[in-house]
């Protein structure tokens, strides 16, 4: 399946150039560009791993880019996106985020039913990748995956 | 004309004109802690303009007929209403903006029953005006600071989602009326599944010998979990828990959360205090709230009579709801492109200015209340996805009912339709295109990879409602809203 | 970049240079260059010298002519307060227009941005300035200090061991200036030929001449709104003189720093002389708001006595 979570999803790939271009639209609104990665992709997890820290103050994409690049090199199986934060008050919060990497298979969610009183069900989505413990996900992945930084 | 009379003359027994009573004073300053409101005051043939403005100020404040000696156990100064400015309105003979101040201390903290049986529970029917309409007004911030405000806010929603960047989409369930549990969620997983949002119960769907409401949810939640488990994304559908009675509206709510719900909704007919126990109820369990505002136009929608929308945009945003609908511009209901502008504004902006074209009147501060995020609704399609982002920015909620149910592949096609639709847009102008402009041509780019899309155009591609609006702006703009 | 053979090049193919230099907007800023900096006459010289060849080269690449591209990192030389950093910031721009780099923002680092205090923390500092600065031009000042060959505990060596690798690889994406003292220069790229080979452009900015700087200090009085009289620009002349031979004398910056002081002194005088005051008068420096300085005693001028570190500053 391809989890369709981002804001691009259901466009075909960016391709380097595309994302250079996004990146630029959210360095020219001063917003700070984060890379973050994961080999859990449940919608309900909002804590990737952070590859290094957000980039202040970076005025040339193609900084970025071989950030993600590297993270790419690193960690080829694992889901990657690119997050930019507003720090407007009222705003405060990620203002555009999208999938740059995905692992090359995506086995997806299996909705788990609970069967409680009544006609009610409790629903809890589980994600097929989470079976395995972390560094062994996804096919060909080493187990020394982890930030890959420093 | 004079103003007040001395103690002697005022308490005589007897009629005074209300201009004289008080309620008519031209050199006052509105305070920074005074509500003030706007109306659109339509005389009587041989009322004066300034009688007739103060004749409201006093009617919705502490006037009546005649004159009360009992006023004068009171601070009564204070509690009468000010009218202080009367303008001619422009390119509209008969027809008068009357600006009225009210003291804070008129109105119960937190109650918007309150503010508008003040402000409008006595006036309307007044005999001296032929037609009344309350067009803006400003809120204070020391009011506002107790009242609890959206229950989710914009921001919020979209951290809950997970969802940034870019409008969300939702699709309301057609038919409106009809539909058994199981076939409506079936419409439900399609259109969530094939790349929705949101989708939505209609305002009349509560709980019908077609479907009971608990149906509809359990139903529903099935198909919002199984398209969420195919997607990866939350999805959400909001479950209509207008009922006859606030206990009702309660039990639905709690089901619905009971069932993992991340939304519900609720029509504007329940009633402003409804409303606000339900954004209470919302904030404490962690739901999203919509609003359809049903009805409304009823009284919304003439121009010289009633209530403009965007007095209800302030008092919903005050009373806490998240969602509201809003207008499309290039849908098929009423909604001139200035004066949307400002319904929008008034809803998100943490500030607004101003703005005599936008039909805002005031200088409106939000006291950091969360953002309302508007919903656009009716009659429109992925075709028209450029004007809507032109015209309605980017945190809004576009519903495709029709242009996801009726697209001819299908309801799963019509919801990628949709997706496809503004994610290509958005990916346009970020990147710095003029993508109102080259909006046709973008979509027909992605329509050759995306056949859902391609559909869709075909489909619709020559709908529009160009109609002549009834509610349209005063004055000219100086320069055209865009995002 | 491809070689292609003279013959397969079309050889009568015409470029209009003028048209290229006008296209290019680089006249402007080495318009403004001209305009806002006195004196530095070889300096501005050079400047245009690279200008002309980085121009050329790029019509040399556009017309597919043999060209590797060119090495563009640069090392300024001079004393404090001769305007490395200003003409830095025009070189940036003129990098900018003519194509080298894609933002033209110019990021001002020293050994402190660059270097840690503890194992591990220099790389991420390094790379921290380096992301920052892509696309523009990296300004190091007092490079030298980057490298303390008597420390072996000193983590400088592996910034520069950083900024070198970013200097071979990635050209397209930074410039880098480094900028200070000649002689310690000097020594550090003894120390470092490694940086030095990798330095295509070296300037050197001379001090100014004595009337350069009265020049300079009447340009700045003048943008405040203060104005010499015959009087005390004469002491201000005997002022700089004595100034000059005393050690921490840092050019423009002191000029500066001495015309903050004279307003100073000034503004007390006519505080004390009190009663009605013309306008001109509150412009006017007078001689003896300069001859009270110390420096005409031989001693040395108030702020620069407590705080010798900004003298070192560009």
């Amino acid at each position: 399946m391809r989890i369709t979570q981002g804001t691009f999803s259901f466009l075909p790939d960016l391709t380097d150039q595309q994302i250079v271009s996004q990146i630029d639209y959210c360095i020219t609104n001063g917003w700070s560009i984060g890379i973050e990665h994961t080999d859990d992709p449940h919608p309900r997890n909002s804590y990737w791993e952070m590859w290094d820290l957000p980039m202040f103050e970076v005025r040339d994409p193609a900084a970025i880019l071989v950030e993600i690049k590297a993270c790419r090199k690193a960690l080829p199986n694992h889901y990657i996106k690119v997050n930019a934060n507003n720090p407007l008050r009222g705003r405060e919060t990620v203002a555009l985020s999208f999938i740059v990497n995905r692992p090359q298979r995506e086995p997806g969610f299996r909705l788990d039913r609970q069967e409680v009183g009544g006609r009610a069900i409790q629903y809890t989505i589980h994600s097929y990748a989470a079976d395995k413990p972390e560094g062994e996900r996804y096919d060909g992945e080493r187990t020394d995956s982890g930030n890959g930084r420093g | 004309m004079r103003t007040t009379l001395s103690s002697n003359e005022r308490y005589r027994a007897g009629v005074i004109p209300y201009a004289k009573m008080g309620y008519w004073e031209p050199d006052y300053i509105p305070k920074d802690t005074d509500v003030l409101a706007l109306f659109r005051v339509t005389p009587q043939d041989g009322v004066d303009p300034i009688e007739a403005a103060a004749a409201v100020a006093g009617e919705s404040s502490t006037a009546t007929w005649t004159v009360v000696w009992t006023d004068r156990l009171t601070a009564c100064e204070v509690y009468r209403a000010k009218a202080y400015r009367v303008d001619a309105v422009p390119n509209s003979p008969g027809q008068y903006f009357a600006y009225i101040a009210y003291d804070m201390d008129l109105f119960e903290e937190g109650s918007i029953a309150n503010l508008t049986a003040s402000i409008i529970g006595n006036v309307f029917g007044f005999k001296a005006i032929k037609a009344l309409r309350l067009e803006d007004m400003r809120i204070p911030v020391a009011y506002l600071k107790t009242f609890q405000g959206p229950a989710t806010g914009i921001v919020v929603e979209r951290e809950r989602l997970d969802k940034f960047g870019r409008p969300l989409l939702g699709a309301t369930i057609k038919p409106k009326l009809g539909l058994s549990g199981k076939n409506y969620g079936r419409v439900v997983y399609e259109a969530l599944r094939g790349g929705l949002d949101f989708t939505k119960d209609d305002e009349n769907i509560n709980s019908q010998p077609f479907m009971r409401w608990s149906e509809r949810f359990l139903f529903g939640m099935e198909a919002v979990n199984r398209a969420a488990a195919a997607t990866g994304e939350i999805k959400g559908h909001y479950f209509n828990v207008t009922a006859g009675t606030m206990e009702d509206m309660y039990e639905r709510a709690e089901f619905a959360k009971e069932l993992g719900s991340i939304i519900i909704m609720i029509d504007l007919v329940v009633g402003y205090t409804a409303i606000q126990s339900m954004a209470k109820w919302a904030r404490r369990n962690d739901m999203i709230l919509h609003l359809h505002r049903a009805g409304n136009s009823a009284y919304a929608r003439q121009k010289n009579h009633g209530m403009n929308f965007r007095v209800i945009c302030k008092w919903m945003r005050m009373a806490g709801v998240d969602h509201l609908h809003a207008g499309t511009v290039v849908g098929k209901l009423e909604g001139d492109p200035l004066m949307v502008r400002g319904f929008y504004d008034t809803l998100r902006e943490p500030h607004t200015a101003a703005r005599l074209e936008n039909g805002l009147f005031f200088e409106q501060d939000w006291a950091s209340l969360r953002m309302v995020m508007p919903v656009a609704s009716g009659g429109i399609h992925a075709g028209q996805m450029h004007q809507l982002l032109h015209y309605l920015g980017e945190d809004v909620i576009l519903q495709f009912g029709g242009g996801t149910i009726g697209h001819p592949a299908g309801i799963q096609a019509g919801a990628t339709a949709n997706r496809v639709a503004v994610e290509a847009i958005i990916q346009a102008r970020n990147e710095g295109r003029d993508y109102l402009k080259e909006g046709p041509e973008i979509l027909e780019r992605a329509a050759r990879w995306c056949s859902p899309l391609r559909g869709a155009l075909e489909t619709w591609k020559d709908v529009t409602f160009n109609y002549e609006s009834t509610d349209t702006a005063d004055f000219v703009p100086v320069a055209t809203p865009t995002y | 970049m491809e070689c292609i053979s003279e013959t397969q090049a079309a050889q009568d193919e015409v470029v209009d240079i003028g048209v290229a230099l006008r296209e290019s907007n680089i006249q402007d800023v080495l318009g403004e260059l001209d305009g806002e900096l006195i004196g530095l006459v070889p300096v501005k010289l050079r400047i245009r010298q690279i200008a002309s060849l980085l121009l050329v080269e790029r019509l040399r690449e556009q017309m597919a002519l043999c060209a590797d591209p060119p090495s563009l990192h640069m090392c300024f030389t001079g004393r404090p307060g001769t305007g490395k950093t200003t003409v830095a910031m025009r070189m940036a721009k003129i990098l900018h227009r003519l194509g080298y780099v894609r933002r033209g923002h110019l990021v001002v680092a020293t050994r402190d941005d660059l270097v840690g205090q503890y194992v591990g923390h220099t790389a991420p500092k390094t790379k921290e300035i380096l992301q920052k600065a892509t696309g523009g031009v990296l300004f190091i000042d007092e490079a030298y200090y980057l490298y303390r060959a008597e420390n072996e505990r000193d983590y400088g060596q592996e910034a520069i061991e950083i900024l070198l690798q970013f200097m071979e690889n990635r050209r397209d994406d930074l410039v880098v200036i480094l900028a200070g003292y000649k002689e310690r220069m000097d020594s550090f790229f003894q120390s470092n030929p490694g940086m030095h080979s990798r330095i295509a452009h070296h300037i050197d900015f001379p001090d100014y001449s004595l009337d350069e700087l009265i020049e300079i200090a009447e340009l700045m009085a003048r943008q405040q709104m203060y104005g010499f009289d015959e009087d005390s620009r004469a002491a201000f002349k005997e002022y700089l003189q004595l100034r000059i031979k005393q050690p921490l004398f840092a050019n423009a910056r002191s000029v500066r720093n001495a015309i903050d002081r004279i307003k100073l002194r000034q503004a007390v005088r006519l505080v004390e002389q009190g009663g009605r005051i013309a306008k001109q008068e509150l412009a006017r420096i007078d001689a003896l708001d300069i001859r009270q300085s110390r420096v005409f005693q031989g001693g040395l001028d108030g702020a620069e006595v407590h705080s010798p570190a900004k003298a070192l500053q560009v």
